[in-house]
């Protein structure tokens, strides 16, 4: 009975952390995303000038 | 089977140019064992000073000296080369890598042994250990130990050669992998000194020599993949 | 779109299996309720060790192939691995406090192999962390990978050693699920979290390595120098000195 607090910090960790990372990576894979299109629609551009 | 034969040509040409640095290198090496010792004293103020508390400790506190002054040594015969780029050079001619690795491994050994060989001494000393006739046993556990830690500090070394924050990542890095060696090297250690009572000695010897083996094979294959670059 | 419908499944498999483990098995005799903390640090641990396994293969395959995205499959096994090993140490603290008396106890093998584990895992991500050129950054991470596999096994080995020269187990092994002598609805909840999460791992594994594949290409714009001065001063302090190579070889 006073197992109890010890199997919710267990679960409540676990769970609750992996489902943290899940947010973070969903969140990082969208942010990735946008920035790998931003990159494309600036190459896409007619370069005015070349940095080279 | 010239080619063996090519081979440790290779890794003794490296061997005794690393020995040559070290012999001349402005008391680096000398630091490192003046540094050794120093730990052992510190953990004397650590854990003394109770003297029988400390005896029982020593085998343990042996290792982690030799443990910490080895992790200085082997990253000091890499930094020979990466200061120089020299290590590049190494990596051009058309010798075989693994005689490369065998050849740093065999300095890193000597230079393990040199650490030894002090430390022992200062631990006998300072923590009041009774060695009687437990030579033989305690230099063999040393062999082992240094050639294992050799092995795996050879490639770890080279790893972090040319990395930012390489101080702490060769520890970082190593650490976690000599930790059976350790434990085995202290066993080993504890039975020597106390008369090998359960007769475990051999077990923990064996142990060892296993880890040495496994290190330097896999040591000696992918080395290879350090230097191509 | 497969992925999404992995990930609902995934999801409802853990909701289902958790509720069952929490709420409707019942609690070990012995153990009492502590016991249902190995609901989850069963299935970490399993993941932790299978990420790892998948992280040194990766590593193989690479030098084999030289093939980047071998890379990309073994910094994703290594991140979602270390998460999962974290979680096998948490739960087995949480376990051993009530059952054993103790969160440490260094006489189980497992424990001990599985915290060197997570330190193997912190120090591969970081070490690759602090690489830049990512073909020498994969293939460096490979041999580490490697030699790390190959000493988890040795350490397991030496801690039992370790322990069996002193006094045989009296604390109990955590895993009594996985003993024959288990009830049935014990072994059948085990396995329904096992397989619950490792279609959760599954999951995360595929996305976490679409999110490794983008970061690289990003990360190439970035060497190649098409990407503006901003961008570049964000990045790393190293990507001066990267560029002036990149320069030279971009067409």
């Amino acid at each position: 009975m006073t197992d109890w607090p010890f199997v919710l910090a267990g679960w409540g960790v676990i769970l609750g952390g992996a489902g943290a990372y899940t947010l973070l990576l969903l969140r990082r894979l969208r942010n990735a995303r946008q920035a790998s299109l931003a990159i494309r629609r600036a190459a896409d551009e007619p370069a005015p000038r070349e940095r080279e | 089977m010239s080619a063996l034969r090519a081979d440790a040509a290779v890794a003794w040409a490296i061997a005794r140019k690393d020995a040559l640095s070290e012999l001349r290198g402005r008391h680096a090496a000398g630091s490192t064992l003046f540094f050794a010792a120093l730990v052992l004293l510190l953990f004397g103020f650590a854990l003394g000073p109770d003297s029988r508390r400390l005896a029982e400790a020593a085998p343990g506190l042996l290792w982690l000296a030799i443990v910490f002054g080895g992790l200085l040594t082997v990253a000091r015969l890499h930094q020979l080369e990466a200061d120089d780029d020299a290590l590049d050079q190494l990596a051009r001619y058309p010798v075989e890598r693994h005689a490369i690795y065998a050849g740093k491994a065999l300095a890193g050994l000597a230079a393990m042994l040199v650490l030894g060989a002090v430390v022992l001494p200062v631990v006998v000393i300072l923590y009041g250990v009774e060695v009687g006739g437990a030579w033989p046993a305690l230099l063999a556990t040393l062999v082992l130990g240094a050639i294992g830690f050799a092995a795996v500090g050879t490639f770890y070394a080279g790893v972090t050669v040319r990395m930012r924050a390489r101080e702490v990542m060769l520890p970082l890095l190593m650490l976690p992998v000599v930790a059976p060696l350790l434990l085995a090297a202290v066993k080993a250690t504890a039975a020597a000194l106390g008369g090998d009572p359960f007769g475990e000695l051999g077990a923990w010897l064996q142990l060892l020599a296993g880890f040495d083996v496994v290190m330097l094979i896999a040591g000696g294959l992918t080395y290879g993949h350090l230097l191509e670059e | 779109m497969k992925t999404r419908i992995l990930g609902a499944v995934a999801l409802l498999a853990v909701i289902a299996a958790a509720v069952n483990a929490l709420l409707i098995v019942p609690a070990d005799l012995n153990q009492g309720d502590a016991q249902r903390i190995m609901y989850v640090h069963v299935p970490s641990a399993w993941l932790g060790y299978l990420s790892f396994g998948v992280t040194a293969l990766a590593g193989i395959g690479y030098l084999w192939r030289r093939d980047l995205r071998l890379d990309a499959v073994a910094v994703s096994a290594a991140e979602i691995g270390v998460m999962f090993t974290a979680f096998a140490i948490w739960g087995g603290m949480m376990w051993g406090k009530p059952v054993w008396g103790v969160y440490w106890q260094w006489e189980d093998p497992r424990l001990t192999t599985t915290a060197l584990l997570l330190a193997l895992y912190v120090g591969y991500l970081l070490f690759r962390r602090l690489t830049d050129d990512p073909a020498r950054r994969a293939a460096r991470a490979a041999v580490v990978g490697i030699i790390a596999a190959i000493d988890i096994p040795i350490v397991h080995f030496s801690v039992e050693w370790w322990r069996g020269l002193h006094q045989r187990a009296t604390f109990g092994s955590p895993d009594k699920l996985l003993n024959p002598a288990a009830p049935a609805q014990f072994v059948i909840a085990l396995v329904a979290m096992v397989v619950a999460f490792t279609l959760a791992w599954a999951w995360l594994m595929i996305r976490r390595y679409q999110l490794a594949r983008i970061e690289w290409q990003i990360e190439e714009h970035g060497r190649l120098g098409r990407i503006s001065a901003a961008r570049r001063a964000a990045v790393a302090p190293q990507a001066p000195a990267a560029q002036a190579p990149a320069e030279e070889a971009a067409p």
